[in-house]
């Protein structure tokens, strides 16, 4: 009986050591999603919008400077723009050559991530408010995800002239956000510890290492 | 043996006889024995089970993290931005009172319920009711939809129904009756009018579960008018009271605290200091604060005025003829002094009176016409219509619907069937009637009997108005969406009119017809609703609304003579908790959970008796004793609690217990092998002492005598936090010059005021220490001072601190078991001996030591220093040793021993998002609301300014009706705090043991001088 047990404990231990260390060849912490690039709803490209059309991060996430969640931006900012946006030039220079080709009259090239926006807007076809239509919220997957424990407040980080890229990288390089920091407690704590030396964009900071800075 | 130890304090009877006697006799046990059932699983087998659970968890573990949604808006309100807090001015309506409101929405809901700092008679405090109210909100059990015949129905067809029925009574005359609690609401009573105006024989019934209604019945009387006046707590120098608890329970606590404060500032220039004389049956809160108190028999009130009359009577001097009166047990010369101290402040002195027989209050009001009070200290051209009920019409309504003359009855805001003394007779009398539609959303016995249930918003959701006091009228207003179908009592009686409209649209039209006018400040109408929604409140121009006549000395009684008890028989005196009311918030958690200030017992009612009575009848604390009262074939049974400073001839019960919304506490606490149930034999909590209220004398009467008490030989475990994290150490472990230690320190008034004048502030006492003083503080240095004078142990505190903080309610079985999870505690202290007793009340917290004993033993470093003085909390961190509860000399730690049921989604919504909900094994404790002191810190370094004091508040202090609790930084000198800190009354618990805590208390101050100890009255 008791080798029988001994065997089935063992059994189960190597199952997991090889389980573990077969999972990758350099095991990372659970909860570190550095590189965590998913599909999200809508392909919304913030190189396109961030570094072609130059606009600001603040603009849409404008959260971070006033509150603690920076927030993904709610759909009416989008409909800013996409009220009259709502194709690429180039496919609608398509559209309108073939219709000269065909001799016919050009029609309304919408583009398929944006109709995603307008449905999820509960607008009809012709892009109009439409009462008693069904409207979705956009659901986007959260990238950088901090566990529930750690409650990171961002306006003090905008507020002390942090920039953006310090922590989230070249958003506006990016075609699909990717996580490209661990996000680990020991890479913020340095960055505090650095930053009561060095200041931050020339000003000097006060970045508390407290443990009850982040977590209450 | 009083007059050995004057300062010491005792929590309970075990501990002060322990130090009487000698240490091997009395020794105190820590604990009764908890019980320990043999366990069903061996040991071994459990730790085998264990290991294999373990490791698929962690198998289970090696992935990534789950994928989360970020969901925002669609089209975001422009103003508003997520993750910050909103305030919306309202109106508190958990009892009658009407303080004001702040209301802390965030995500577009109620999360915490601050006072209104600028309403004008509340002043930014808020009871524990109050607090407590937002669970209300969240009830999942509360009726959402209109029902019909018990079925969900909706609104049209109730409405067509209901119509249909009242035009029928109404071409036949039948009678309508609205029955109904204290409405101060202009509008709603301005459309309930124009709807019973609407039949030709209709009436609106009010009355209060917890009436005062003589008192306007003897202004009838005194000056024909019938009317509650307002009492100017604030303006007495000499305050009197005859059994009425003004700072706990009766008509509006938080307004009276307020006032009754204003007039106790010892740090005012030049310092103010009243004087308090309180008889009563049994220990109140407002008994616990009083200079001077005397124990009465509830059937010697009557005598006890007309002696204190007649004596004023002799002062002032005009004849008032006694003869043949009676002597009171109370000795004539301590009557004459606190007559004596009342003529002296004649015009600044304030009599106040619960009695509910009307010749008493007569009496009183005379006493109080002798002292010029009318005018001064009390308010009669702008009276209160804080409590307005007419037990009289009560009892018309009764008698009508013995008699079934009634057609229509509509029910809101009472349970007449829980409350009233004949409440189960009241059941098939209801039946009777053809009609019977209830307002309410909350299931009670009542409800039950209703045909249509029209169930109202919560005041949360409602928009409304309150007038609490003449020329005062606050506005609700919603602050979220209504959670279900529900519908507001106006557009209710609108659409039974026939004339359907918005609530909203009722009130400013009427505010537009009736409030606007009654003002001069603003011209144009929509600036003044704007104001009033932004500001909560309107102070309307001082037209007196009343003119009394004069004093009416025909209507004077004196009352010569007293029923006698027999020896063996008791006066019953039915009171209401702070906590539980009239058991209209029975249902709720908190308030059940909410140790009694006085006996400390949670989670049940009992019977209090003197400890003289309690060792005649030889019954101890839980023996089960039961009432009868002569050929009453009904019986009371409930657990002892031996009450020090109650009368010895009363037994003392407390009323809102027993009641049908209990019975949801079945599966209160966590549930394992050994837990046992919140509820009793019955399915419910306590047991109901309503059928035990009189109505008779034109009033409900809130003793009877005789009653007879015989011990049953049974017990129930009370669960009471009477002697739980006790701070004293028990006898056998105490080293010489430790048995009792100065928790509760006291000053004569005298010696305080020669301090000020000689200006002599606190000095710190230099202790040997090991550690190095080398943390400087050199931002902020966060600190609390806590006047214990100020402080009334109404445990506001606690409940503010509960729901700020997401604390966990645990059950009856787990506060037995010292488990109770509150952050800040009210320690109740007694000194003197058991007759007479002076009471002390300490809010006791985490001290945020300096030399924490917690912070050295954690062997993780989950609880540590912060920069500005925090002792904090890391709850990741924390792997659940517990030995920094156990090395915490305060007790103030508290362990989450199981993962508390949060279940009920709808009720997770009242949780504050901005602090952890801590899980199984973690410690917590008070953090000084540290995500207030992060938010404010991040908002200022926002804006560019500088944290100025007052900005931040934690919960306990924002709360408090006192404002007994002051937080601050101690790096800034001209904060209030500092300036507290230096007073002479500063000293700190346990200041000997060199732990150098954050917090101050400050001394009580006593009336006494040093030496009087003999004087105390008998």
């Amino acid at each position: 009986m008791n080798s029988l047990v001994l065997t089935v404990v063992l059994g189960v231990g190597l199952t997991f050591a090889v389980v573990f260390f077969g999972w990758s060849v350099s095991p990372r912490l659970p909860g570190n999603q550095q590189g965590y690039e998913p599909v999200q709803p809508i392909a919304y490209s913030h190189r396109l919008h961030a570094q072609e059309l130059q606009i600001g991060c603040l603009y849409c996430h404008f959260g971070s400077e006033k509150s603690r969640h920076a927030g993904i931006p709610p759909a009416n900012v989008c409909m800013n723009c996409h009220r009259f946006v709502i194709a690429s030039l180039g496919a609608i220079r398509a559209e309108h050559e073939q219709a000269d080709q065909q001799k016919r009259q050009p029609q309304t090239v919408v583009s398929p991530e944006l109709r995603k926006l307008y449905e999820a807007m509960g607008l009809n076809q012709d892009r109009q408010p439409e009462p008693g239509r069904p409207s979705n919220p956009v659901a986007w997957v959260q990238v950088h995800k901090l566990p529930d424990f750690v409650y990171f407040d961002h306006r003090a980080h905008v507020n002390a002239g942090v920039e953006c890229q310090r922590c989230h990288g070249p958003v506006e390089t990016m075609e699909r956000v990717r996580q490209v920091e661990d996000l680990s407690m020991g890479w913020c704590v340095n960055c505090h510890r650095e930053v009561n030396q060095t200041g931050v964009a020339g000003k000097p900071v006060e970045a508390s290492i407290d443990c009850d800075t982040c977590h209450f | 043996m009083a007059g050995r130890h004057p300062n010491h304090y005792w929590k309970s009877l075990q501990e002060r006889g322990a130090w009487v006697k000698s240490p091997a006799e009395g020794e105190e046990k820590f604990s009764e024995l908890l019980e320990f059932a043999p366990g069903q699983f061996a040991r071994r087998d459990f730790l085998k089970a264990a290991g294999f659970t373990f490791l698929s968890a962690v198998l289970n573990g090696c992935q990534r993290a789950p994928v989360e949604k970020a969901i925002p808006y669609l089209v975001k309100p422009e103003e508003i931005i997520p993750g910050h807090a909103y305030f919306y001015a309202s109106t508190c309506r958990g009892c009658s009172a009407g303080c004001g409101l702040l209301v802390k929405d965030r995500d577009g809901r109620p999360i915490k319920l601050e006072g209104n700092p600028e309403h004008p008679l509340s002043k930014g405090g808020l009871c524990a009711v109050g607090q407590a109210s937002i669970l209300g909100l969240y009830d999942s059990r509360r009726m959402l939809h209109p029902l019909r015949d018990g079925k969900e129905s909706a609104w049209d067809e109730v409405d067509r129904n209901i119509t249909g029925k009242l035009e029928e009574i109404r071409k036949n005359g039948g009678a309508v009756r609205f029955l109904s609690d204290s409405i101060a609401s202009p509008t709603t009573l301005a459309n309930l009018n124009a709807f019973l105006g609407g039949f030709p024989n209709a009436r609106h019934i009010v009355y209060d579960p917890l009436s005062c209604s003589a008192i306007p019945d003897a202004y009838e009387h005194t000056h024909g008018m019938r009317l509650l006046p307002r009492f100017r707590f604030d303006r007495a120098e000499v305050v009197v009271s005859l059994d009425a608890d003004f700072l706990g329970t009766w008509i509006s606590p938080v307004e009276y605290t307020a006032g009754y404060q204003t007039a106790r500032k010892l740090e005012a220039n030049p310092p103010r200091f009243s004087y308090h004389v309180q008889l009563e049956s049994r220990m109140s809160i407002t008994g616990s604060k009083a200079d001077e108190r005397i124990r009465i028999a509830p059937q010697e009130l009557g005598l006890v005025v007309t002696q204190l009359a007649a004596l004023l009577a002799s002062h002032a001097p005009i004849p008032f003829p006694i003869d043949g009166i009676q002597p009171p047990a109370v000795p004539r010369q301590a009557l004459e002094k606190v007559a004596q101290r009342l003529w002296e402040a004649k015009g600044r002195s304030l009599v106040v009176c619960g009695s509910q027989d009307v010749s008493t209050q007569v009496l009183c009001n005379f006493i109080n016409h002798l002292l010029e009070s009318y005018g001064a200290t009390i308010d009669l051209k702008f009276p209160s219509h804080q409590r307005q009920g007419n037990d009289r019409e009560l009892q018309s309504l009764l008698e009508e619907l013995r008699e079934g003359k009634i057609a229509a009855l509509f029910i809101s805001g009472v349970n007449p069937v829980y409350d009233l003394p004949e409440g189960d007779q009241l059941a098939p009398l209801l039946r009777r009637v053809p009609l019977v539609v209830s307002l309410d959303g909350k299931p009670n016995e009542t409800i039950e009997l209703a045909h249509y249930v029209c169930p109202n918003h919560h005041y949360l959701e409602s928009w409304g108005d309150q007038e609490p006091v003449s020329g005062v009228v606050s506005l609700l207003q919603p602050c979220m969406r209504p959670l279900g179908n529900t519908r507001a009592l106006l557009e209710s009686l609108a659409a039974w009119m026939g004339t359907p409209k918005p609530a909203y649209d009722i009130l400013r039209e009427n505010w537009q017809a009736k409030v606007f006018p009654r003002q001069t400040k603003e011209s144009s109408f929509q600036v003044f609703w704007d104001h009033a929604v932004h500001d909560g409140f309107v102070e309307l121009d001082k037209t007196p609304a009343i003119s009394a006549q004069s004093f009416a000395t025909s209507s004077i009684h004196p009352i010569l003579s007293a029923p006698a008890l027999e020896k063996g028989e008791f006066a019953l005196v039915l009171y209401p908790k702070v906590g539980i009311l009239d058991g209209r918030h029975a249902e709720n958690p908190w308030l059940q959970e909410l140790p009694d200030p006085i006996t400390k017992v949670t989670w049940d009612n009992y019977a209090c008796l003197s400890p003289a009575t309690a060792a005649e009848m030889r019954v101890s604390e839980g023996d089960l004793v039961r009432l009868a009262a002569g050929d009453d074939p009904k019986a009371l049974e409930l657990p002892v609690v031996i009450q020090p400073g109650q009368h010895d001839q009363v037994v003392a019960v407390a009323l809102g217990y027993g009641g049908k919304t209990t019975e949801r506490f079945a599966g209160m606490g966590p549930r394992w092998l050994q837990g046992k149930s919140t509820v009793g034999e019955t399915g419910r909590v306590g047991v109901s002492a309503a059928p035990w209220l009189q109505l008779a004398d034109g009033g409900l009467q809130y003793w009877r005598a005789p009653v007879k008490l015989q011990s049953t030989g049974k017990h129930l475990a009370l669960a009471s936090t009477q002697t739980h994290h006790r701070i004293e150490i028990p006898q056998h472990l105490a080293t010489p010059g430790t048995e009792r230690r100065p928790v509760i320190q006291e000053t004569p008034l005298q010696a305080y005021l020669d301090d000020v004048r000689s200006g002599k502030q606190w000095e710190e006492k230099q202790h040997q220490d090991l550690w190095p003083q080398d943390h400087s503080y050199t931002g902020h240095r966060w600190a609390m001072v806590i006047d214990l004078n100020a402080c009334t142990g109404c445990s506001a505190c606690v409940i503010a601190c509960q729901a700020e903080n997401n604390v966990p309610v645990v059950g009856k079985d787990e506060v037995r078991r010292r488990r109770i999870m509150h952050w800040i505690r009210m320690d109740r202290y007694y000194a003197g001996d058991d007759a007479e007793v002076a009471v002390a009340h300490q809010p006791m917290l985490c001290q945020h030591c300096e030399n924490a004993p917690c912070e050295t033993v954690c062997p993780v470093l989950a609880t540590v220093h912060d920069a500005e003085g925090l002792n904090q909390q890391i709850y990741n961190r924390c792997v659940g040793t517990r030995y920094c509860s156990n090395n915490c000399p305060y007790k103030v730690r508290r362990f989450n021993w199981f993962d508390y049921p949060h279940e009920d989604r709808l009720e997770n919504l009242a949780f504050n998002p901005d602090v952890t909900v801590r899980s199984r094994g973690v410690m917590e404790k008070c953090s000084f609301c540290v995500q207030r002191i992060q938010e404010a810190k991040i908002e200022a370094k926002r804006k560019g300014e500088p944290l100025r004091d007052g900005d931040l508040q934690t919960a306990c202090q924002q709360s408090c009706p006192a404002g007994a609790i002051v937080f601050g930084d101690k790096n800034d000198g001209n904060s209030r705090v500092s300036q507290l800190l230096r007073s002479s009354r500063r000293y700190h618990v346990l200041e000997e043991i060199n732990v150098r805590p954050s917090i101050g208390y400050l001394k009580l101050v006593r009336h006494r001088s040093e030496g009087q100890e003999g004087e105390r009255r008998g």
